[in-house]
């Protein structure tokens, strides 16, 4: 699979503050990529980079292997971008805004108006003929989506797309991305890990400048949470709490506010074998044993959280 | 240049389709129309203003001509619609880039150098087709009240201010290219214009600066004889210096 977006050592310094400290990632063609990080960890300022916005200090980057500082022409024919606040010329109509945006590409004549109709559809706009100033959020995010669309973009960058909306306008953008997967790569920064875990495939963590995490979802959870299984028992937990602590495959344990304990594995085979045969040799009472994954919650916690 | 016709064409509609139609003009139709009459009833206001006062005194002013029409013109581009243009054009790029449209159209392939020429000449077509409006207005209006309008003076009047209007326009772009502020910019603007106003008390930045063109179109509306050829040439060029400073200016700004 080639790479839609490849950076290397990627830095950005604003006056004292690196707001990117040698940022390297891959992202491959055709995936759903979440961008995870929390506010200020660098996500927009990487985005504004690949997209011609900004230069950055040090380090490079590459979009379907131009190089977006000596090639801004041609990343921008290959990209749809979605910034994290969009402005739009709000005395213009939807329709009004997608022709311009087309325009800009190049497109007109009848091959516009295809795109712009199936798009307005899309975004579900059509017939609507409200100025976009007096749109809501959710509508102006949806023709933010739409307008990094028109020019059938290979890559599709959003920055934060569904940040400011209440929980009906985050389904339908989160709705419209799912609907891109296997049309167009998307690179989409957020720092709500319920959207990646609901539209990625995968992921990279940033963290204060730099990737501390990145990989397939499925794998990123395996890798730094493994399974996790909730115990409840009967007769003296504590006695369980030592007695599993020292089991190598046993990477961690809570105590839940209800007496549950949470007990997190590398190893799932040995662990469904021995956790019960450690609650009898305890001579407790097993009243549940439920395997679970570790959600992205958790290892985002895990892997930025610690410190802050 | 790539994208400058489809950004050209937005310029132009959002002026037609925004505050942008009502505030430039309405002032330069506003002066254009009243000028030639407020010229010929000024002289008449003024004495029954002292009259009115019961001075005894008694002023003798000159019946008022076309040239009292044209000089109300003239002075009017010269102070009020130049602080209009000032002002209004001091966020041309940077409300763009605050509001965050010039990011949704910088993605794509629309350069730079597009954009601000857009801005330039998008502006540029507004001031001058306002202008030549109002002057016709004027025109019309002289030749009603007074009955004479020679269209000498005033087109050569008025396209003396225009060039001076551009080598504002020019300046504006440069500076909000340059400032994220409106105000900040406007006020560079407004101590430009006051430095040139001052400029042409000194016979050298008269004779080869823009100076030379702040008080050309009173004298030409006066049928004076004036030497352009300097200022006119001078001014063209810082024009150019400006715009060509925008673009580059531009170009480097992130955004």
């Amino acid at each position: 699979m080639s790479a839609a977006i490849e950076i290397s050592g990627l830095t950005k310094v604003y006056g004292a503050h690196r707001a990117l400290d040698g940022v390297d990632l891959e992202v491959p063609e055709g995936s759903v990529f979440g961008f995870l990080g929390p506010n200020g960890a660098g996500k927009t300022t990487t985005l504004r980079i690949l997209s011609g916005l900004a230069s950055p200090t040090a380090g490079s980057g590459r979009v379907f292997g131009h190089d977006v500082v000596a090639s801004t022409s041609a990343v921008r024919a290959e990209i749809g971008f979605l910034p994290d606040v969009p402005g739009y010329y709000e005395w213009m109509t939807a329709d009004e805004f997608l022709r311009f945006a087309g325009g800009l590409f190049g497109l007109s004549g009848e091959a516009l108006r295809g795109r712009v109709d199936a798009l307005l559809d899309l975004a579900g706009l059509t017939g609507v003929q409200t100025r976009i100033g007096g749109y809501s959020r959710g509508m102006k995010q949806r023709l933010g989506v739409a307008q990094a669309l028109i020019n059938a973009p290979r890559l599709l960058m959003l920055d934060e797309p569904t940040s400011a909306l209440d929980p009906i306008g985050r389904k339908e953008v989160l709705d419209m991305i799912a609907s891109l997967r296997g049309r167009t790569t998307v690179f989409f920064s957020t720092h709500i890990l319920a959207d990646v875990e609901r539209v990625c495939d995968r992921v990279a963590i940033l963290d204060r400048g730099r990737v501390v995490a990145a990989a397939e979802m499925t794998e990123l959870k395996s890798r730094y949470g493994g399974q996790r299984f909730v115990l409840e028992t009967t007769g003296d937990a504590p006695v369980l709490i030592d007695r599993l602590e020292a089991e190598a495959w046993v990477t961690g344990i809570t105590q839940l506010a209800d007496g549950r304990l949470s007990v997190t594995v590398s190893d799932v085979e040995a662990a469904q074998r021995a956790l019960p045969a450690a609650i009898a040799v305890l001579g407790l009472g097993l009243k549940r044993f439920e395997p679970g994954e570790i959600s992205l919650e958790e290892v985002f916690v895990d892997l930025v959280g610690g410190e802050r | 240049m790539r994208g400058f016709g489809v950004f050209l064409g937005k310029e132009l509609r959002e002026i037609g389709r925004t505050w942008r139609i009502w505030v430039l003009p309405g002032i330069v139709l506003f002066f254009a129309a009243s000028g030639p009459p407020l010229a010929k009833i000024t002289p008449e206001l003024l004495s029954s203003l002292v009259d009115t006062q019961g001075t005894g005194m008694v002023i003798q002013l000159p019946d008022p001509t076309y040239v009292d029409a044209y000089l109300q013109w003239t002075k009017n581009l010269s102070q009020i619609v130049i602080f209009a243009l000032i002002i209004m054009f001091a966020g041309a790029i940077s409300a763009e880039k605050r509001g965050g449209t010039a990011i949704l159209a910088l993605t794509k392939p629309l350069s730079r150098t597009a954009f601000v020429v857009g801005k330039l000449v998008s502006h540029t077509v507004l001031l001058v087709v306002t202008t030549v409006v109002g002057a016709a207005v004027t025109w019309g209006l002289t030749f009603v009240v007074f009955g004479e309008a020679p269209l000498g003076p005033l087109a050569g009047a008025t396209g003396a201010w225009l060039i001076s209007g551009v080598f504002f326009v020019a300046l504006m772009m440069l500076l909000s290219a340059t400032m994220d502020s409106q105000a900040g910019a406007a006020g560079v603007g407004l101590v430009v214009y006051l430095l040139l106003s001052i400029a042409t008390v000194w016979e050298p930045a008269v004779n080869y600066s823009p100076a030379g063109l702040v008080n050309a179109p009173t004298g030409i509306a006066m049928s004076e004889s004036v030497p352009l050829g300097w200022p006119i040439g001078a001014t063209i060029a810082l024009a150019m210096l400006f715009a060509a400073a925008a673009i580059v200016v531009f170009r480097r700004r992130e955004l």
